[in-house]
């Protein structure tokens, strides 16, 4: 998508229209885009773990995580929960508006180093976004990876993330779905408790195995603390860091974490690396 | 070394003038400010520094990215407004230049480049003006500068009797004064008077003093006003929004406007679920700090405090950079 040279403007997004919108839980939306402009512009330039920048014309743009890999008409997707102005704008929008998308950014998931690897993937809210790729990408890639267990968790059945998804997830083969709720409802029948709580009772080994976590910052610093407890060492514990952000591209200074930018250096980091850093993200 | 004559410069200027704009130090309700001027008479050449640093002709307060026509019918449209006027900046001090080439490395060299500053940039000529002495706030000389520094410059005129000493430093300045009426002269030049330096932190006392108490003594007094990022040559942080400016039949129109942003905020860093990991003011500072001394070299080569002593001046609650870098290095008075 952008083409990084110097005749280019890298604050100009490309127009996508929206192609479809799904409620995947109270004030969350799934903004299916088809990109409008440019010739051959599709997903499959996004990795696992990436970000772009979505534009509500006359509100402003915000940083989203892609939640998708390819889908078979080309388009991208995004899971959008209402917090602030462009995210309620974005709410307000209807199938066939505009939007302008501005990525991919950030480094990804590094999909070929976590092969042969048992994987466990751990996401907490609408955290879940940017890690539902990793999980695409594992069942496209069955043979590559060793036993995928999932971990997913939010406040309440309703707010648990591509509900739609568990049953094809759970037909990948030698893959494990956890879910769990902090508040559940009258047909809840599954797991209630804390994703840590959850993570404590699933025990996953250690062995030849990678940890993926995204979620609140809160949910990241205790699943985190307690993977390492059950011996998964910094550099095979793996996060996606969310920051406030106005570019994604190093220049607007906002995204740092001492001397890291969340955006270019980022967002996804191993904890070796995170626990290098000078400042904490927490 | 070139001289050329006060009376000669003015009226080359005269001339330039018609093609560039021209942004000098003028002086306005007594304050000395970097501003684009209409007549040459408002020049002010004998100065310490301006108020404001020259960021802002390359890095505005607010400037308009793209004009957003949104018709909400599938047909928005999107228009660059890449800026094409042609500077020339007068008198522009070493401090500020030196404040250019930190901006330039970050909004420039590092991929991809800012076009909007760079556009702006490659159209213009920075003329520098060296200081005769340091001021009661500067300490360039601490942080690598000097009063005679030409980097970030195209020319650099030095005052010279009843003229200027002209240094043609690039290519660009080298073509631009080709026609100046100047000459050449055998000049002794006395060394400008420099002020004693104050310690500059290295990285592992920077490294250690993370979890100083020092942080929480120096933020006490903070109001977290922001001043001393706005009035700094290289602190660069933005934020960039939406703003309707009109509309009519169900079309609005809206500019995608970026504007100055300071680490200084409470809402800085704080997510869209409320978490804040700079909450304090203390954080805060530390950060604004340790980006000049520390973050920044790591990102991008270079200290990005060019020793202006601008946020020393403007506080209104007298914090000082140089007491804090000699608290770090050489421990509380």
């Amino acid at each position: 998508m952008i083409t990084r040279n110097l005749n280019d403007n890298c604050w100009l997004p490309h127009l996508g229209k929206i192609s479809s919108i799904d409620n995947l839980g109270p004030e969350i939306k799934l903004l299916r885009v088809h990109l409008a402009n440019g010739n051959g512009h599709s997903n499959e330039e996004f990795q696992p773990g990436q970000f772009a920048f979505i534009s509500a014309f006359g509100v402003g743009e915000a940083p989203f995580g892609i939640a998708s890999i390819l889908t078979d008409d080309g388009s991208l997707e995004f899971a959008i929960q209402r917090l602030g102005n462009v995210t309620t704008a974005l709410h307000e929008l209807a199938v066939g508006d505009l939007i302008g998308v501005r990525g991919p950014l950030g480094n990804s998931f590094p999909m070929e180093k976590l092969e042969d690897k048992n994987l466990v993937v751990i996401g907490g809210g609408i955290g879940g976004a940017p890690l539902r790729p990793v999980i695409q990408y594992v069942n496209n890639n069955r043979n590559k990876f060793g036993e995928l267990t999932i971990l997913w968790a939010a406040r309440s059945p309703s707010h648990l993330m591509f509900r739609e998804d568990y049953e094809s997830w759970r037909n990948i083969p030698n893959t494990n779905l956890h879910l769990t709720v902090d508040q559940p409802d009258d047909e809840w029948d599954g797991h209630v408790g804390l994703i840590t709580e959850l993570l404590d009772q699933v025990n996953p080994s250690s062995k030849n195995a990678i940890a993926i976590t995204c979620g609140p910052p809160v949910m990241i610093f205790y699943a985190d603390k307690l993977l390492s407890e059950l011996g998964f060492s910094p550099d095979n514990r793996y996060v996606t860091l969310e920051a406030r952000m106005h570019c994604g591209i190093g220049k607007c200074g906002r995204c740092n974490i001492g001397e890291k930018l969340v955006c270019v250096d980022g967002p996804v980091f191993s904890m070796d690396e995170v626990e290098n850093f000078l400042e904490g993200y927490f | 070394m070139n001289y050329i004559r006060q009376e000669d410069l003015h009226n080359w200027l005269a001339d330039i003038g018609e093609e560039y704009r021209l942004t000098a130090p003028v002086e306005k309700d007594g304050v000395i400010l970097y501003e684009p001027i209409q007549s040459l008479d408002e020049i002010v050449w004998d100065f310490e520094k301006p108020v404001n640093s020259i960021k802002e002709i390359f890095f505005p307060q607010t400037e308009i990215l793209m004009e957003l026509q949104i018709s909400g019918n599938g047909s928005d449209e999107i228009k660059e407004v890449i800026p094409t006027e042609k500077n020339i900046l007068l008198n522009v001090r070493p401090c500020d230049a030196h404040g250019l080439n930190c901006l330039d490395a970050m909004f420039l060299d590092d991929s991809p480049p800012d076009v909007y500053y760079a556009a702006r940039r490659q159209n213009s000529v920075v003329m520098g003006l060296s200081c005769s002495h340091m001021g009661e706030s500067c300490f360039c000389t601490s942080v690598g500068g000097s009063p005679g520094d030409t980097v970030g410059m195209d020319v650099m005129l030095s005052k010279y009797e009843e003229g200027f000493l002209v240094e043609l430093l690039t290519p660009i300045g080298e073509a631009l004064f080709s026609d100046l009426p100047v000459t050449e002269q055998v000049i002794e030049v006395e060394s400008p008077f420099e002020k004693g330096l104050f310690p500059v932190p290295n990285e592992e006392i920077l490294k250690k003093s993370f979890d100083s108490e020092l942080w929480g003594m120096q933020a006490e007094r903070c109001i977290s006003c922001r001043i001393c990022a706005y009035v700094c040559p290289t602190c660069r942080c933005f934020d960039i929004r939406d703003e309707v400016v009109g509309g009519s039949n169900g079309t609005k129109q809206a500019n995608r406007i970026r504007c100055w942003d300071s680490c200084a905020s409470e809402a800085y860093r704080r997510i869209a679920g409320g978490h804040n990991p700079r909450a304090s003011k203390i954080e805060r500072l530390r950060n604004r700090v340790l980006c000049k001394l520390y973050y920044y070299p790591q990102q991008y080569g270079m200290l990005s405090c060019v020793g202006c002593g601008r946020c020393i001046d403007a506080c209104p609650v007298g914090m000082d950079i140089t007491e804090i870098m000699s608290v770090l290095v050489e421990g509380p008075a």
